[in-house]
């Protein structure tokens, strides 16, 4: 034997392949890699922009001393009252209602005794006086010692009576009296009565606060939740700009803010001068007023010095029970003191607080709130003057404040599940690709194996590729992230909310979200599918027998044309790689559905709307009858009246304002059918929907402030999308909530109403009003949706592609083959492309149809926990849109696939022949 | 000659059948045999003898039914799936008939992916040159011709310098002169390296440049045979 030479055991030479795999691949890992980065990129955007955001949102409770709620009373009460309420300790309303109705009753009780001890001691004194001229008088007569009649003695004693009484008879009463005021007997007397009307005020008493308590739990789990109370006095006013006379706003102006609820001044500078006000930046932007312009507040013009974010006022909520907030319409503005005694409706007393012990967390927050409420309630019924409490939002129950945060929240996490769901669509394409590179090398492999390959060492070579690419995709994704679309994701949130500045934060978070749950998201896919196939023994690679379970015949398939049968053999043996197809559709037209049907819901809103009111113009007066008590009616043709009230729906999840409506009889703007017993309801379809409820069904409807609760049945449900609402004719609404007989709320019209005076009127609604939701979430949107159809129909291109490639490269060899028998590039596309078009086409419908249900359900899931509702609408033309994308984005790909056949060369068919 | 050397590889009782009921088919029938360290082993046999099963079972790729192996005093059945791959990977080096390259590796790479299995491999640049490719080392495979192709396949089995050369039909997919040449190569390997080789081939002529023949049909030894007048593979003919 000659001398043998030894080398260096050199490095694992499958290294170098994985990078020649990705070069000869290119087109293939650059489409995964694109899509990786861009996602990876937007939400790790997403997550930087989010984090500093809420990071931002969280500081500025304490930067900008934001409230930890806030309540408004009828008028403004007293500074004991106030003083009262700051305490945060609850009234003994049984004490104090006792002692207000004892000292209310006690005239009362001691002119009801003196009456009673004077009538007596009259008739003492009368008597007394009677019995002392009788005596005198008969005296006279004896003396006289002549008998008279009876009449003459009559008549002497009349006189002498009459005399008597005239001279002695009141001052005999007023001396009378005056000894029976100091007597025992008179102090008795008036004690009994006491007693007696202190009993009955306090059976009342105790009647009228039980039903009290048990509403507000007044009597349960009580602790003093001491609070700073702040004035944030606020006038609502019609905005008006005069270089705008087409826009028609609202304002709430605020007065000077100094202790609370302050301001992120973004531009500009805070008013100084009554003519002087600072607006929101958001309302600002979308009504196109800037630094110098000139708004008017009901008439009183200010002009604008500053852009502001106030802290109270994040997302621009008008009411707390509004659906959505509106920052197109609705504006918030603080001017001087002095201007704002310029400014001349109403003005609300609305009064901050803030926890003087502050809560540790939510829990406990809410437990404080709670508490303070029954405090609230207790002294503002405890106060002398009648004082109604007319709201009371705790911060963190206040959308205004928390809208955006739980929206950015939500967002963050909508992003991430989007990203897993495509990593995830993206792994097992990748899975698929490698099982198919598996097949296809399956010699190679199983040489490998029998010369002392071990499965790990495969296992990793086939993995590194998909990981290489998803670390790469993560680590430019990431720096885009950072970049890029931080300020793409900010921008999109400054576009809705007020948001004050913020400080880019580096997240880890946004790191290990975007890169390591994708890494092991694609590693554990990979593994899974690898490890299974790498199970196989050396000899069924070198044999090509991957399948697991070997079928003993070829499925029979039916006696259809050649070319039929051809196809659905390739359906058969592309199974995996279609159902995989299957999947991407899916996840394509799910989100399609969003950014399709979106859209599509707020145009059909947009659109009908003003269709779906019950007139053109709903005026809600500030009562029914004028200051002289005559009933307000208006001359307006056509013109009805209308009842509105608003009590709760409550669910475990969500207590819901619903509008209950009393109508005329025979009413020409809301015609529900008649109902014949007192509990039978007509409900809107909106309200049906939300809450699943069907004619015959019973609900219960609450008041929001008293213990009072009405269960109703659904006499029949009106076709009405605008609002969840009650209807009942207007005499039993007014029997139901004890108003007089002839009492309404305002009036239904399809003509303006101009015959009343606007003193009266507290609210017109109109359409405008009615799609504010729908233009609000079209504004913030309506620009981003467009390109997100984009995104999609790329992303559907590019699954479409990638598994097409590997259906046309599992089927080379036979492609080849055919081509050497003598079939067209054309009839070779009908036998492998029809096949794939016809899985497409079945998929996109079924997809389509999955996709608009599945969406419904999650826009379902989201209206429970917002107010108001309204159904998910996709248009015939959105499905035919939603086709038509995911159809030209594989037509597009089907020519790249025809191409693809029409350059696998003959020869491919003989070189590979085994 | 020590006793080991000569039952290098030991091989008794050994049986194998495909499938279950009617359909089982008995593929080897009980063998018997011995092969000495560094010889060179032909397995003949028409198709479906059961020589290609015989390989796979002594490369430890496919199991026996019943029977032992032993390759130099080491049970095969005794190995689980791990050892059995340490097993092929420290002393087996295989050859097949359809090359089996890694088609995105040059020459050199295809055969380093062999060398890098041996803690000890054989000179690369070396064996390049004994195996007429050192001036091809950086093609693909697909710019190359098939015995070409056997010859890097062959480089990659031999440079880990395994103690077994198992090859299946090596020259089977070959025309005359180049399966002469891939012949050629293996006598020069084996010779160089002292490595036992087995082949299988159904090629009646390669008996003749062997140590020793082995010839089955129906899954039984029909001939075991020591050559006593090998001549080299230049001389043989077809």
């Amino acid at each position: 034997m000659e001398k043998i030479s030894f080398g260096k055991r050199p490095k694992n030479p499958l290294h170098k392949r994985v990078w020649r795999d990705l070069l000869r691949d290119w087109k293939r890992y650059l489409m995964i890699f694109a899509m990786l980065v861009v996602t990876i990129g937007f939400v790790s955007g997403m997550y930087v922009a989010n984090n500093s955001m809420m990071t931002s949102l969280n500081g500025n409770a304490a930067k900008f001393r934001r409230e930890d709620g806030h309540f408004e009373l009828s008028r403004i009460p007293e500074p004991e009252v106030l003083e009262a309420i700051a305490s945060g300790k609850k009234a003994d309303m049984v004490k104090i209602f006792r002692e207000r109705a004892y000292r209310d009753a006690e005239p009362e009780i001691v002119d009801a005794v003196r009456e009673a001890v004077e009538e007596t001691v009259r008739e003492q004194v009368r008597a007394a006086i009677t019995e002392q001229v009788t005596a005198a008088v008969d005296a006279q007569i004896a003396e006289a010692g002549a008998e008279l009649p009876d009449d003459m003695r009559q008549e002497m004693l009349s006189q002498a009576l009459e005399t008597a009484m005239e001279e002695s008879y009141d001052k005999a009463v007023s001396d009378a009296l005056k000894e029976a005021w100091d007597s025992e007997e008179y102090k008795d007397a008036l004690s009994k009565a006491e007693d007696k009307a202190h009993k009955k005020i306090d059976r009342e008493i105790d009647k009228e606060y039980t039903k009290l308590a048990e509403r507000y739990e007044l009597d349960r789990n009580f602790d003093p939740v001491p609070v700073n109370v702040y004035e944030l006095f606020f006038k609502n006013a019609d905005e008006h700009i005069p270089d705008d006379a087409a826009f028609e706003g609202k304002i709430r102006v605020y007065n000077t803010r100094k202790e609370v609820d302050l301001f992120d001044l973004l531009s500009g500078r805070a008013p100084q001068n009554d003519r002087e006000i600072i607006i929101d930046r958001m309302h600002a932007e979308n009504a196109g007023i800037q630094i110098g312009d000139t708004v008017k507040a009901d008439g009183a013009e200010f002009e604008v010095v500053g852009l502001a974010s106030f802290t109270d006022y994040i997302t621009l909520y008008e009411s707390n029970t509004d659906t959505m907030f509106d920052a197109l319409t609705f504006d918030v503005g603080m001017v001087t003191d002095e201007g704002f005694a310029r400014i001349g409706t109403a003005l609300h007393a609305n009064y901050a607080f803030t926890y003087k012990n502050k809560p540790a967390d939510l829990y406990e927050e809410k437990t404080l709130s709670d508490h303070f409420l029954k405090a609230l309630i207790t002294q503002a019924a405890a106060a002398e003057k009648e004082t109604e409490i007319k709201d009371y939002v705790p911060a963190f129950a206040n959308l205004a404040i928390n809208f955006a945060e739980d929206d950015l929240g939500t967002d963050m996490a909508m992003s991430g599940v989007i990203l897993y769901v495509l990593t995830a669509v993206l792994a097992f394409i990748f899975a698929v690709n490698i099982s198919s590179t598996l097949e296809k090398e399956a010699s190679s492999i199983g040489t490998l194996r029998a010369s002392g390959f071990t499965k790990g060492e495969l296992l990793r070579y086939y993995m590194s590729a998909p990981l290489l690419v998803v670390i790469l995709a993560a680590v430019i994704g990431n720096v885009l992230g950072y970049t890029v679309f931080k300020d793409i994701a900010v921008g999109m949130y400054y576009l809705s909310y007020s948001l004050p500045t913020y400080e880019t934060l580096w997240t880890p978070e946004a790191f290990i979200r975007t890169t390591i749950i994708p890494f092991v998201l694609m590693l554990a896919i990979n593994f899974v599918v690898i490890v299974r196939m790498l199970r196989l023994s050396p000899l069924k690679f070198l044999r090509h027998d991957l399948k697991k379970t070997r079928r003993k015949k070829a499925v029979r398939l039916p006696r259809w044309r050649f070319f039929r049968r051809f196809r659905l053999r390739v359906f058969l043996q592309n199974i995996p790689n279609y159902l995989m197809l299957f999947v991407g559709i899916n996840f394509v037209m799910l989100l399609l559905s969003l950014v399709v049907g979106l859209p599509s819901t707020l145009s059909y809103y947009q659109d009908t709307m003003p269709g779906m009111m019950f007139a053109k113009e709903q005026v809600l007066l500030t009562d029914y009858k004028d200051e002289d008590g005559e009933i307000i009616r208006t001359a307006t043709e056509g013109a009805e009246p209308v009842s509105m009230g608003a009590l709760e729906y409550r669910t475990e999840k969500y207590n819901e304002e619903i509008s209950v409506y009393g109508i005329a009889e025979n009413s020409r703007y809301i015609s529900t059918g008649k109902t014949d017993k007192p509990d039978d309801m007509w409900i809107s379809t909106a309200f049906a929907g939300k809450y699943h409820l069907n004619t015959g069904d019973s609900f219960t409807m609450h008041e929001k402030y008293e213990n009072k609760q009405y269960t109703w049945h659904v006499a029949g449900v009106y076709s009405y999308d605008a609002a969840l609402a009650v209807f009942m004719p207007n005499e039993r609404f007014n029997e139901i909530f004890e108003r007089d007989a002839d009492a309404f709320s305002g009036y239904l019209s399809d003509e303006t109403i101009t015959d009343i005076d606007e003193k009266q009127i507290v609210k017109r609604i109109t359409s405008d009003d009615m799609i504010k939701i729908a233009n609000q979430l079209d504004h913030s949107i309506g620009n981003y949706i467009v390109y997100f159809q984009y995104i999609c129909v790329i992303i559907a291109a590019i699954i479409l592609y990638l598994l097409t490639k590997i259906i046309i490269e599992k089927n080379e060899l036979p492609i080849a083959m055919v081509k050497i028998l003598g079939y067209e590039d054309g009839e070779i596309a009908r036998l492998y492309l029809l096949t794939t078009a016809v899985v497409v086409i079945i998929t996109e419908l079924i997809a389509m149809a999955i996709g608009f249900y599945a969406m419904k359900l999650m826009w379902e899931i989201m209206m429970q926990t917002l107010g108001g509702y309204f159904t998910f609408i996709m248009k015939p033309e959105g499905f035919i849109k939603e086709f038509a994308l995911v159809t030209a984005a594989y037509l597009l790909i089907t020519v790249c696939d025809f191409i693809r056949i029409r350059r696998i060369p003959k020869v491919l068919a003989l070189k590979n022949a085994e | 000659m020590s006793e080991a050397e000569r039952k290098f590889l030991e091989v008794h009782g050994l049986k194998k059948s495909f499938g279950t009921g009617d359909t089982k088919q008995d593929v080897l029938r009980g063998l018997d045999f011995t092969v000495s360290k560094g010889e060179f082993c032909v397995l003949l046999g028409p198709s479906g003898s059961g020589k290609s099963t015989l390989l796979n079972i002594l490369g430890g790729i496919d199991s026996a039914d019943e029977g032992e192996i032993l390759i130099n005093g080491d049970k095969l059945e005794d190995m689980n799936e791990k050892s059995l791959t340490r097993y092929r990977r420290k002393h087996l080096g295989y050859v097949f008939q359809s090359y089996n390259l890694i088609p995105n590796l040059n020459v050199k790479e295809n055969i380093e992916t062999g060398a890098y299995l041996s803690d000890k491999p054989l000179d690369i640049d070396e064996l390049l040159k004994i195996l007429g490719l050192f001036e091809h080392r950086y093609k693909l495979p697909n710019q190359l011709s098939g015995g070409q192709q056997q010859r890097v396949s062959i480089g990659r089995a031999i440079v880990k310098n395994p103690d077994i050369l198992l090859c299946d039909e090596p020259t089977g997919a070959l025309d005359y002169t180049t399966s002469k040449e891939i012949l050629q190569l293996i006598e020069e390997v084996n010779q160089k390296y002292g490595n036992t080789i087995i082949m299988v081939t159904h090629n009646e002529a390669i008996r003749r440049m062997a140590d020793h023949v082995i010839k089955l049909r129906d899954g039984k030894i029909r001939h075991d045979d020591r050559n006593t007048e090998k001549i080299t593979a230049a001389e043989l003919e077809w």
